[in-house]
């Protein structure tokens, strides 16, 4: 069974809020010194659900990322989690493509690796939270999709996904191969164990550039791109505390319910 | 001229050596059958530099066995042990010295005769007053902590028996030679005295026939203890297991497994009995189960599962089990990290060496609780949660404390300043190594710049690494994840290298340990120094002065890491003793056996079983006992788990927690 993972190297979104700096300029965040970028959370988790997988069924996993020469820091850290192989999606082409031309980039990556049987994403990058990667990727790749998936099995030609509601799960079956977004309810990723991380640190991972995986100049166009970024800003927090009294407590709930109905309408 | 006649009444008397040729060819074959299953166990360094380990030998033997040393922190134990020890060596030396003068015509006559004869009956008197109170502690006074086999009590009526039938041979013999011919000569026999009176009415010939029948009774009695020794293994060869044990100590640092080698090893950590070294399984046979450990352990004390005796009994256990059937197939064994011991037990532990302090046979627990922490980690998986998400961030962010939780970044610190942050390339023979907690969390900030005003204020030239700096490792190999500590060792080595550093000064003890004990292992040896070996030398040469007075009563914790690890002990009290007007207390268990904070281990990150009394509670009981308003202690783990307690307690009114760096600048001349 072959598993192909998406991955991102993200900010570290632990950094303190007070460290928290952006360019309004070129809308982009500005990273404090010293704090090294991580592999986006449920990223993580969807490695996490290929060896899960691989545990149980064998098979191999190949992991890709788009992103800078750091980047393949994260490939490493899938190897070393369990992935057999990564590769690296690096141009500078590739640079602030939004989730259309994301997606077209992984999708001629995962076209020129071959056949596979499942391809994971995590459901929504860590950064920037669009959820839409995942979706489109699929589109493209002609793949049946199922997201914000808290469990996967395999059986029988077929996978069975738990997927998230609102209050609960649902479960769905997909033929393979398809594609599926992972959530953080899958659980606690492995730390690399063993030799596994002292080996995947030595790793040259392979770079490819635009005309390695053959991308379409059309699709990597920044001027015919599908969304515009306008504004970016840290949101200004008030806080407003208003005091509700009352004779009685009676009295003060009263009041209350009376203001609250008065905010819906 | 005083003296006896040696085989005096006994015939054929040199068949007692045929028998104990018998007997100890018996012994000896079971005691090779007990190293055949210590063998079982992987190779261990312990078998190298033999010649080096002997005056090792002597000097622990002369200074920690003969003294008693660790027997005698209980003093009733201590002082059986003590009878019991010297009364059988002495008896011992006095058995070969007779057989010597018999065979070589040298007999002992006169006032020598009369004083050996004093001497060794006070021996047999001792010894036999140490079995009392052996068998007193045991079934009378019944401490809790000890447990009762039956084979302790088999032997303490076997030594007894042939002690007390020792007197009444003796007895028997004065009662018929010297007890009319000579009665000043008989009471320098005392033992033996006191029977001959009671035997005094006796016929000769009577006499002769029971001298005849205890002399041959007690030396079968004393060779079947021998051969019953040998039979069940009993406690009783500790006489030879133990020395054995203590030869082959450890040299090195305690609580410091041996590194992982990447290229060659397979094995990760311990997950079978047989994947310990011989020496630690040896380790398992010193142990005579008398929970010395147990009594010192912070663990133990505040009700967790871990008690260190019953781990060492359980592996014992386990080495047995396998040794019945050698070539079972691992699948039909219990596993070893089961339910003796479980994995509870073994991460309870904080790795703060009381247990092997307290060893009187220097069994080396904490080596195998990381040996098995390492398999449940690297192989298994198997770790607490909140362990997990610290050795993520040790991982990812360089360190472990939580990046949004810390609030702050690793040189953050540094701001407002006037310090040498080093750069790429830049060169600088002193270092300041500030440790994780020292950069991260606000409290114990304010001891790292305590400290860097006092340096600075001794003139003394250093650097720092600023936001360069990433962990020691400490925390990631306490949890027995090696290899992670292992990239941050030879990262953090190669950035000295590059700096040109030769020099680190360390505010924390786990940083200080690491770097100094067991870098070298990974090819970085350089001069390193806790701070307050440094503040303490600057004090003794006159570069630093404390002339402030501070108005508190101050007690001093020492951190387990400095203190039994290290052996520091006396630098930072010399530090608190030179505050002008200072008053000082020290509390009951300081310094070697001063009681842990429960931040070792990786406890800091690793959650106290829920429901019992946390450690620092405990801890912060004896500290309140002394009636201080400081308490002052040098390591930032100690400081967070004080200042923890003083929260949850609502201690603020009464109680301080200070760290010995904030304590100096506070008693220096001009300072705030």
């Amino acid at each position: 069974m072959h598993t192909i993972v998406c991955v991102k190297q993200v900010p570290d979104p632990e950094i303190p809020p007070a460290k928290f700096k952006i360019d309004p300029v070129t809308k982009s965040v500005i990273p404090p010194p010293g704090v090294p970028p991580v592999i986006s959370v449920f990223d993580e988790r969807a490695v996490e659900a290929a060896c899960r997988l691989k545990d149980k069924h064998g098979g191999k996993i190949t992991v890709i990322s788009m992103g800078s020469e750091k980047a393949s820091e994260v490939v490493k850290h899938a190897i070393s989690m369990g992935a057999d192989e990564g590769f690296l999606l690096h141009d500078p082409a590739f640079e602030n493509l939004d989730s259309f031309g994301t997606a077209h980039v992984l999708c001629k990556a995962i076209q020129k690796i071959g056949s596979f049987d499942l391809v994971l994403c995590g459901r929504q990058a860590a950064d920037w939270g669009a959820g839409q990667v995942g979706l489109i990727l699929a589109e493209m790749l002609g793949l049946p999709a199922v997201t914000l998936a808290s469990s996967i099995e395999v059986g029988d030609k077929k996978i069975r996904v738990k997927r998230l509601v609102r209050d609960g799960y649902e479960v769905l079956e997909a033929p393979m191969p398809s594609l599926v977004t992972v959530s953080s309810e899958l659980g606690l990723p492995r730390l690399p164990a063993g030799m596994r991380l002292m080996l995947a640190r030595r790793k040259q991972i392979p770079i490819w550039k635009a005309q390695d995986i053959g991308a379409d100049p059309a699709h990597l166009d920044k001027a015919r791109a599908h969304t515009e970024v306008t504004e970016v800003f840290v949101p200004i927090r008030k806080v407003e505390c208003e005091m509700i009294t009352g004779e009685t407590p009676a009295a003060a709930a009263n009041e209350l319910a009376i203001r609250l109905v008065k905010r819906i309408q | 001229m005083a003296s006896r006649e040696v085989f005096w009444n006994i015939s054929y008397g040199y068949l007692v050596y045929l028998l104990a040729i018998l007997g100890l060819a018996y012994w000896a074959f079971r005691f090779y059958q007990r190293c055949r299953i210590w063998r079982m166990g992987r190779p261990d360094e312990a078998a190298q530099g033999i010649a080096r380990r002997i005056p090792l030998f002597i000097r622990t033997v002369m200074g920690d066995l003969f003294t008693h040393r660790r027997f005698f922190r209980s003093l009733l134990p201590g002082t059986m042990h003590f009878f019991l020890f010297w009364g059988f060596i002495l008896l011992l030396i006095a058995s070969a010295i007779d057989a010597t003068t018999y065979y070589s015509g040298l007999h002992m006559t006169g006032s020598i005769y009369l004083w050996f004869s004093l001497i060794v009956d006070l021996a047999g008197l001792f010894c036999l007053v140490g079995v009392i109170l052996a068998a007193y502690r045991r079934y009378i006074l019944k401490p809790k902590q000890l447990v009762t086999l039956p084979d302790d009590g088999i032997v303490m009526i076997l030594l007894a028996v042939i002690l007390v039938t020792g007197f009444m041979v003796e007895g028997f013999r004065q009662a018929a030679t010297e007890l009319k011919a000579h009665p000043d000569w008989a009471v320098w026999s005392p033992g033996g005295y006191l029977f001959a009176l009671a035997f005094s009415d006796m016929s000769q010939s009577g006499l002769r026939f029971w001298h005849r029948f205890f002399w041959w009774f007690h030396a079968i009695l004393s060779i079947g203890t021998i051969a019953y020794a040998a039979a069940v293994f009993s406690k009783l060869q500790h006489l030879v297991v133990s020395p054995l044990n203590i030869f082959f100590r450890s040299f090195g640092p305690i609580g410091s497994p041996a590194p992982i080698d990447i290229e060659k090893e397979e094995l990760l950590g311990v997950g079978r009995i047989k994947d310990f070294t011989w020496k630690q399984l040896l380790d398992l046979d010193a142990c005579t189960n008398c929970g010395r450990c147990q009594d010192v352990c912070p663990a133990w004390a505040t009700s967790k599962p871990l008690s260190p005796r019953k781990l060492i009994q359980d592996l014992k256990g386990h080495m047995l089990r396998v040794a019945t059937a050698p070539h079972e197939a691992d699948t039909n064994l219990p596993a070893l990290i089961g339910e003796n011991p479980n994995e509870a037990e073994i991460w309870a532990c904080t790795t703060c060496g009381g247990c092997q302090e307290a060893c009187p046979v220097y069994v080396e627990h904490i080596v195998k609780i990381l040996d098995l922490r390492r398999h449940l980690m690297l192989v298994e998986n198997r770790i607490p949660e909140t362990a997990q998400v610290m050795l993520r961030n040790m991982q990812q962010r360089g360190h472990p404390w939580a990046g949004a939780q810390a609030m702050r970044l690793r040189g953050d610190w540094i701001a407002g300043q006037d310090l040498k942050v080093l750069a790429e390339g830049d060169q600088s023979s002193t270092l300041l190594w500030v440790g994780c907690t020292g950069a991260l969390v606000e409290r114990n900030v304010l001891a790292t710049l305590s400290l860097t005003h006092v340096l600075k204020a001794a003139r003394i030239v250093f650097a720092v690494l600023g936001e360069a700096e990433t962990c020691c490792g400490d925390p990631a190999r306490r949890t027995g994840y090696e290899f992670q500590y292992q990239i941050m060792a030879e990262q953090n080595i190669e950035t000295f290298k590059n700096h040109g550093i030769q020099e680190i000064i360390t505010l924390c003890p786990h940083c200080y340990n690491t770097l100094k004990n067991e870098y070298p292992r990974y090819g970085g040896k350089f001069k390193v120094v806790h701070y307050s070996e440094l503040i303490a030398e600057l004090l003794h040469q006159g570069r630093l002065e404390l002339t402030q007075a501070l108005p508190s009563k101050l007690t001093y914790h020492d951190p387990c890491y400095l203190g039994r690890y290290n052996r520091i002990y006396r630098e930072p009290r010399q530090i608190l003793k030179a505050i002008p007007r200072g008053n000082f207390i020290e509390m009951k268990r300081s310094k070697d056996r001063a009681f842990c904070c429960g931040g070792g281990g990786g406890h800091m990150w690793v959650e106290e079983l829920p429901g019992t009394t946390k450690i620092n509670s405990k801890r912060m009981e004896e500290v309140l006992e002394t009636g201080v308003e400081t308490v002052v202690t040098a390591c930032p783990y100690c400081l967070q788990m004080f200042e923890e307690v003083i929260d949850q307690k609502e201690l603020k009114e009464k109680l301080r927690a200070r760290d010995l760096a904030e304590i100096v600048e506070s008693a220096m001349k001009g300072s705030p």
